[in-house]
């Protein structure tokens, strides 16, 4: 090696910066608890809704962090077919404040429920053609499994409550979809069948007024 | 006077994205979907798909007393479909 190479097994390739700090063996020098302080990260919760094309690296980078050893994503791209037909492209609206108000409530949960450090979450709103993105969530943290089931709940709570709609767009036609996912349409009210009791006791009276006998027995 | 947001499906019904309209200041949420539907019938087919957000809270269409103040925003919630 020439004394002009740097070798890049101890350098940082792109700051040329030695990667072992050097060693002090001056004691006079003590960091002081408030130094320690400025050197944590501040964590952070990006969100974002744009007409721009999503990247996954531009959104992997900024939950990237010195002090997570994982960074777990989740891209939404828009499918070719549904039920049959070719689909062309997704469009998307939201309904703006509200919606990133309610993806801050997700993070905020998240928060409560894992140790993750950064969370971002991407939203492409208007026209998203086929096998882009319309959605990227990316969670660091220190350990895999937190961000991996922050990722999830992320999607999933998302599906659930946050006001945004697509329309998928066909050849000939277009149609609004809703997430099975929406919350307010997960228990459909139940609807009596004509066998309920009540009908059952109609029915029976009904056939006493004509003479016939209906014996109930329990199977 | 409110403002009523309609998006998605519902937007496309009554072919507008908001209107200010007059209500009392105390009203059930189930009466303020049946003046919005006398102004846009159409909106009757979605009804029971149909949640309203209240000043960016959630309500479903049932007995809930509002209390409205003057500009506050009303938003026709069609299912969601998100991500």
């Amino acid at each position: 090696m020439s004394s002009l190479e740097i070798s890049s097994s101890c350098f940082n390739r792109e700051t040329k910066l030695p990667l072992f700090p050097p060693l002090v063996e001056d004691s006079a020098f003590e960091p002081s608890r408030k130094d320690i302080d400025e050197v944590e990260e501040k964590s952070k919760d990006v969100i974002n809704f744009t007409a721009e094309k999503l990247s996954v690296d531009e959104v992997s980078q900024l939950v990237m962090s010195p002090l997570c050893g994982a960074v777990s994503l989740f891209v939404g791209t828009t499918r070719n077919n549904f039920e049959g037909k070719k689909v062309i492209s997704l469009e998307y609206e939201a309904y703006l404040p509200m919606a990133k108000n309610e993806v801050k409530k997700i993070c905020s949960d998240i928060r409560q429920k894992w140790p993750v450090k950064h969370i971002a979450v991407f939203h492409r709103l208007g026209l998203v053609p086929v096998s882009e993105a319309s959605i990227i969530i990316a969670v660091s943290s220190a350990h895999r499994a937190a961000s991996l089931e922050a990722v999830s709940y992320a999607i999933d709570t998302l599906k659930a409550k946050v006001p945004i709609w697509k329309k998928e767009i066909y050849e000939e036609s277009s149609s609004w979809k809703g997430n099975k996912e929406c919350f307010w349409l997960s228990n459909p009210r139940n609807h009596r069948s004509l066998w309920t009791h009540d009908y059952s006791i109609l029915w029976i009276r009904f056939l006493s007024g004509l003479g016939i006998q209906i014996n109930i027995t329990d199977t | 006077m409110v403002e009523v947001l309609y998006f998605a499906k519902s937007a496309e019904i009554t072919g507008v994205r908001s209107e200010t309209i007059s209500v009392p200041q105390e009203i059930r949420a189930l009466q303020l979907w049946k003046e919005i539907e006398t102004r846009h019938p159409g909106l009757a087919d979605v009804r029971n798909q149909i949640i309203f957000a209240v000043r960016q809270e959630y309500v479903e269409l049932g007995d809930q007393l509002l209390l409205l103040q003057p500009g506050d925003e009303i938003a026709v919630i069609p299912p969601i479909s998100g991500g």
